[in-house]
């Protein structure tokens, strides 16, 4: 008995340092290519984010409205964006050289789908960008005309209108993705129609007294401009 | 430079006439009501006025569905009645097109110019179709001064009932007297003399199709004559009574096309307002009288409900341009406005000095936000009137006139403040002590 535990004993061991010995030195090896990646990640960023100024790049994301949509703080400068975008990348290869170091069939899996994936996720994560500053510029622009024609729920409507060109971008990002694209579609397809036919029964049901609250200034509005229409504004 | 090229009929009318003294502008839409009494007044005055200069009146019309063009052309006038000294030698030819192009004032105005200036007229005038008080007297006041004074711009000085041309008042001529530093009481009041050379500057600029072309097109004429060293005068045209205005015009499309007009031309002439300190004022013709006016009902609790609904809803959007100060002056007076009566409702003038400041170089700063900016400011104008209202309820039309005058003091004495921020500081504005109110001709020290 205690001869036949000793026997498990040593082969568990001996597989154990089998083990070791087969994937310690690529462990080690792994970790190197992951230091030194990081370590030469880590100097790049800092050398970037003070040699490089891309004022232009500071004036695009400021004019264009992105720098602030992504940063609330509007601190989000063109150097930070560079030496970040440069060490993640560095890090990515890094652990991708890293990975393969073990030269098993799921290492060179993994290699081969992260490379394979990486134009898709750029592609995606553009098309998120776009798609949520559209939504915060059609956005704004529905709080603005909702909000001067008096419209009582315009900030309800403003939020409304970010969500679904939101979720359009997101729908179209799963898409070329190929990430639960049907989920996602059939998700947009039912919020779509669940908002037309929301709109639609009480536009149909209370059209009167519905139209009548929906612009009450604006009938205000347009009988008090003809009393006293004499007012111009110019 | 764009080419502007007249239409078949407009180049046929041009051909035929080969050339013209003066031309009389009357752009047009639905206005049969009025447009003959203005035409006639156009063709009276050119009769009374410049008996031997030949004189063209051009309509512009944007498409009336009325019967708007056949008044200009069937309304008569009689000679004899017009008690004149020389016999008239030429005739007074009227033409009227519809023009070409986005539907708006400045395109019909575009039209006249180039009419105008294939006829090589040495002068031209515009006045609006829809004008009561318009006499003869008018044409040779906006005529004169380019024909006989060297002048390139006359701009209309009108008696105005005080709340009305509450845009011009409130926000126009304050901030393009601070700018540029010329005192143009009217500078958007729509009845304008220009010269020649002018009419060929306005013609060769390549910006005709943007908000020019509807309501800028006023403040555009002005600041371009300001800007580039043309000799600008006023005259003094009496009252400006005009008819009823269309009930579902659109305010905030008004205040943007005006508002955003003067600031996208503050970017173009930046050299030209930059240097420019204090104001002074411009040669004023015509002699002055009072008159009286037509009683205007504003609605002083519906303007601050929309201020305080913009206040409510836009604040996500005026923080895109206002400092923390000014929208926390905003905050405490929305609070304070939901618990007074309206008719104590007050914006001070330093604060609406400031708020059209950051507005003006947010409008710069921020190009994909410029129309959701301008059109946001609709509720903060609304605002500032019912503050205005309340402040001149009582008051008379030389005391609101001298009430006016202050706030321009305010805006100029801030200039060098706007000047900061254009360039990029983003360090909020002093606050100036509560009773301190510039001295004219003052610029705070920055």
């Amino acid at each position: 008995m205690i001869r036949t535990l000793q026997q498990v004993l040593e082969q568990t061991l001996a597989r154990l340092s089998d083990q070791v010995t087969t994937y310690l030195p690529s462990f080690l090896v792994a970790l190197i290519i992951l230091l030194g990646a990081w370590v030469v990640a880590f100097c790049l960023r800092i050398l970037l984010s003070r040699a490089f100024k891309g004022r232009g790049v500071d004036r695009f994301l400021h004019e264009s409205g992105i720098g602030p949509m992504l940063d609330h703080s509007g601190r989000l400068r063109a150097s930070l964006i560079v030496a970040n975008t440069v060490f993640w990348g560095i890090m990515l290869i890094g652990l991708l050289n890293a990975v393969s170091v073990f030269d098993s069939r799921l290492a060179t899996l993994f290699v081969e789908n992260t490379v394979a994936l990486l134009p898709k996720l750029l592609t995606a994560g553009a098309i998120l960008l776009v798609g949520f500053w559209l939504a915060q510029y059609m956005g704004r622009g529905a709080l603005v005309w909702a909000s001067n024609e008096g419209f009582p729920w315009a900030r309800h409507l403003a939020a409304l209108v970010r969500v679904v060109i939101a979720f359009v971008s997101v729908v179209v990002a799963s898409d070329v993705l190929q990430f639960a694209r049907t989920v996602f579609l059939a998700a947009f397809v039912i919020f779509a129609a669940a908002v037309m036919l929301t709109i639609s029964l009480v536009v149909a049901l209370n059209s009167r007294d519905f139209l009548q609250r929906l612009f009450p200034s604006r009938q205000e509005t347009s009988r008090s401009e003809r009393e006293r229409s004499l007012w111009s504004h110019l | 430079m764009t080419q502007f090229n007249l239409p078949d009929d407009a180049r046929a009318a041009v051909e035929s006439l080969r050339n013209a003294d003066i031309v009389i502008g009357i752009p047009s839409y639905n206005n049969a009501r009025t447009i003959g009494h203005v035409v006639r007044a156009a063709h009276a005055g050119l009769a009374k006025y410049f008996p031997e200069a030949t004189g063209v009146i051009v309509n512009s019309d944007g498409g009336s569905t009325d019967s708007t063009r056949q008044e200009v052309l069937s309304s008569q006038v009689e000679d004899s009645h017009l008690m004149m000294i020389s016999t008239r030698v030429s005739a007074v030819h009227r033409l009227s097109f519809p023009y070409h192009g986005i539907p708006g004032k400045g395109s019909a105005f575009r039209l006249i110019f180039g009419i105008a200036s294939s006829l090589k007229a040495r002068a031209c005038a515009v006045v609006d179709s829809d004008l009561r008080s318009i006499t003869p007297e008018w044409i040779d006041l906006l005529i004169r001064p380019v024909l006989y004074g060297g002048y390139d711009f006359v701009a209309p000085y009108y008696h105005r009932h005080k709340y009305d041309g509450t845009i011009t008042n409130s926000i126009i001529y304050p901030l393009t007297r601070a700018l540029y530093g010329k005192r143009i009481r009217q500078p958007i009041g729509g009845d304008f003399g220009v010269s020649l050379p002018l009419l060929g500057a306005y013609l060769s600029r390549d910006d005709w199709e943007t908000d020019v072309a509807r309501y800028g097109i006023d403040i555009w004429m002005t600041t371009i004559a300001v800007a580039e060293g043309f000799r600008v005068c006023q005259s003094f045209l009496g009252a400006k009574l005009h008819d009823a205005k269309d009930p579902g015009a659109d305010l905030s499309a008004m205040l943007q096309q005006v508002v955003g007009s003067v600031f996208s031309l503050m970017q173009q002439y930046q050299q030209v307002w930059e240097s420019a300190s204090g104001s002074e004022p411009v040669e004023l013709f015509g002699f002055r009288y009072d008159v009286g006016l037509d009683p205007i009902d504003v609605k002083l609790s519906r303007m601050v409900q929309a201020f305080l609904k913009g206040f409510g809803d836009l604040s996500e959007i005026w923080s895109l341009a206002l400092s923390p100060p000014h929208l926390d002056a905003l905050r405490t007076l929305a609070a304070s406005a939901r618990l007074v009566d309206p008719r104590h409702f007050h914006i001070d003038d330093e604060l609406w000095a400031g708020i059209i400041y950051e507005f003006a170089a947010a409008f710069r700063a921020q190009p994909p936000v410029r129309s959701h900016l301008v059109k946001s400011l609709t509720p903060l104008y609304l605002g500032r009137v019912a503050s205005f209202v309340n402040e001149t309820r009582d008051m008379s039309a030389a005391e609101v006139e001298r009430r006016i005058e202050s706030l321009c003091v305010v805006f100029e004495y801030l200039k060098p403040l706007l000047v900061r921020r254009w360039n990029g500081d983003t360090a909020p504005f002093p606050k100036l002590p509560d009773s301190r109110q510039p001295a004219p001709g003052t610029a705070l020290e920055v």
